[in-house]
């Protein structure tokens, strides 16, 4: 017990500024101080320190315009294309045979199921890396909070809706592994982890450099292009849009009304926003040099 | 410039302890005066905000093996929190002129 409240105390005082961390645990090892009492002491701080930063219009800035409303987009996309890869990978790997890419009619079908989930895939890491990146660069203290509360919502965004229907009494592996595991695995490696690297840059001082970032930025936009119907049907299927199937009364036509086409634009503005500043940093630098 | 209760105490602690006030010190000598615990939170919260005022001004001190070879923070007060401390402390002799606490009970 006195270790594990020793071990906390040395994480949670990694919130502090180092010069603060040390002399606080430097205080506590001359009073020699509690593991019990050490630990409330330290949340103590940390709380106090929180609620200064908090006063901020930053962290709240970064709540209101990615945590929330990307967060939640991100929870029904990755939940939806979690789903509909496995499908799409669990069918061609149980009837997998090479006269598929010897047709050209089955090879297109191939080609375009492969680049649907190759961009869902690299618009999710883009998209969550850049708000990592935002939400570092904006308030650097308060990110490993703002970062928290996004997983929460990638995670906890689609309680209580389904894009499966009910679930079966005795699920199979199979529905095991393409409804549940899939979009956790999605949520996980798509789009946590890329949020906390990019955090992790964003909370470094350096700017981004404008060649790199153009190049990202390219490929990021033409992802989102080429999924943004994906993210609006993900958000339709998930129940969260009323669907709208357009006049021919069929879903997923070419006549369905796109009302939520901006939301695109929603995804992008992180990467705009670092765009921006890494034209800014080259701005700024230029005249230095000369 | 406007102290609080807990600022004018710290003041005080800092002042009497001279080059020896420090976290820890300044710590001991408010729960000695007040004998009520002074919190880690309440002390560097207050450290800080004493300083952002410009009544005390904050150094590093060189590390201690009792420390665990970690620095001290120490403060000093400065002549303008010297200035504050001694308004206060004029308000308060002033307002209690007359007034016995010990016969109110």
């Amino acid at each position: 017990m006195t270790r594990i409240a020793w071990w906390m105390v040395e994480s949670l005082s990694r919130l502090l500024d180092d010069g603060e961390r040390e002399v606080v645990r430097g205080d506590l090892a001359e009073c020699g101080t509690r593991a019990a009492h050490a630990l409330r002491e330290v949340v103590g701080l940390v709380i106090r320190r929180q609620a200064v930063m908090w006063c901020d219009w930053r962290p709240w800035f970064v709540m209101a315009s990615v945590v929330v409303p990307i967060g939640l987009l991100l929870s029904y996309a990755s939940r939806s294309w979690g789903v509909t890869s496995a499908h799409d990978i669990s069918i061609y790997w149980r009837f997998w045979d090479f006269s598929y890419l010897a047709v050209p009619g089955w090879r297109r079908d191939v080609i375009d199921v492969a680049v649907r989930i190759g961009s869902g895939c690299l618009a999710l890491v883009g998209w969550s890396w850049t708000c990592g990146f935002v939400l570092g660069r904006f308030s650097r203290r308060t990110v490993w909070l703002t970062g928290l509360m996004f997983a929460v919502v990638v995670f906890f965004g689609t309680l209580g809706t389904t894009i499966a229907g009910q679930p079966p009494e005795n699920p199979s592996l199979r529905y095991h592994v393409v409804f549940v595991v899939l979009p956790r695995f999605f949520r996980t490696f798509l789009v946590v982890l890329p949020l906390a690297w990019g955090a992790y840059h964003g909370s470094k001082a350096s700017s981004p450099r404008l060649g790199r970032t153009l190049l990202g930025v390219a490929v990021l936009a033409g992802a989102t292009f080429l999924v943004s119907q994906g993210l609006e049907r993900s958000l339709v299927f998930g129940g969260l849009v009323p669907a709208d199937p357009g006049p021919d009364g069929f879903l997923i036509s070419a006549d369905d009304p796109r009302p939520l086409w901006f939301l695109s634009l929603v995804m992008m503005w992180p990467a705009a926003y670092i765009l921006a500043e890494a034209s800014r940093e080259r701005g700024t630098r230029r005249p230095s040099r000369a | 410039m406007q102290l609080g209760e807990f600022e004018y105490l710290m003041l005080t602690a800092v002042a009497r302890l001279g080059d020896g006030a420090y976290g820890v010190a300044i710590r001991q000598e408010i729960e000695d005066a007040t004998g009520r615990p002074c919190s880690l939170g309440a002390l560097y919260t207050t450290i800080d905000r004493l300083e952002q005022k410009g009544l005390v001004k904050t150094s590093m001190g060189d590390p201690t093996p009792q420390r665990g070879g970690r620095p001290k923070r120490m403060v000093r007060i400065t002549s303008k929190g010297t200035q504050a401390a001694t308004t206060f402390y004029n308000a308060v002799i002033r307002v209690s002129r007359g007034v016995a606490w010990s016969a109110a009970k």
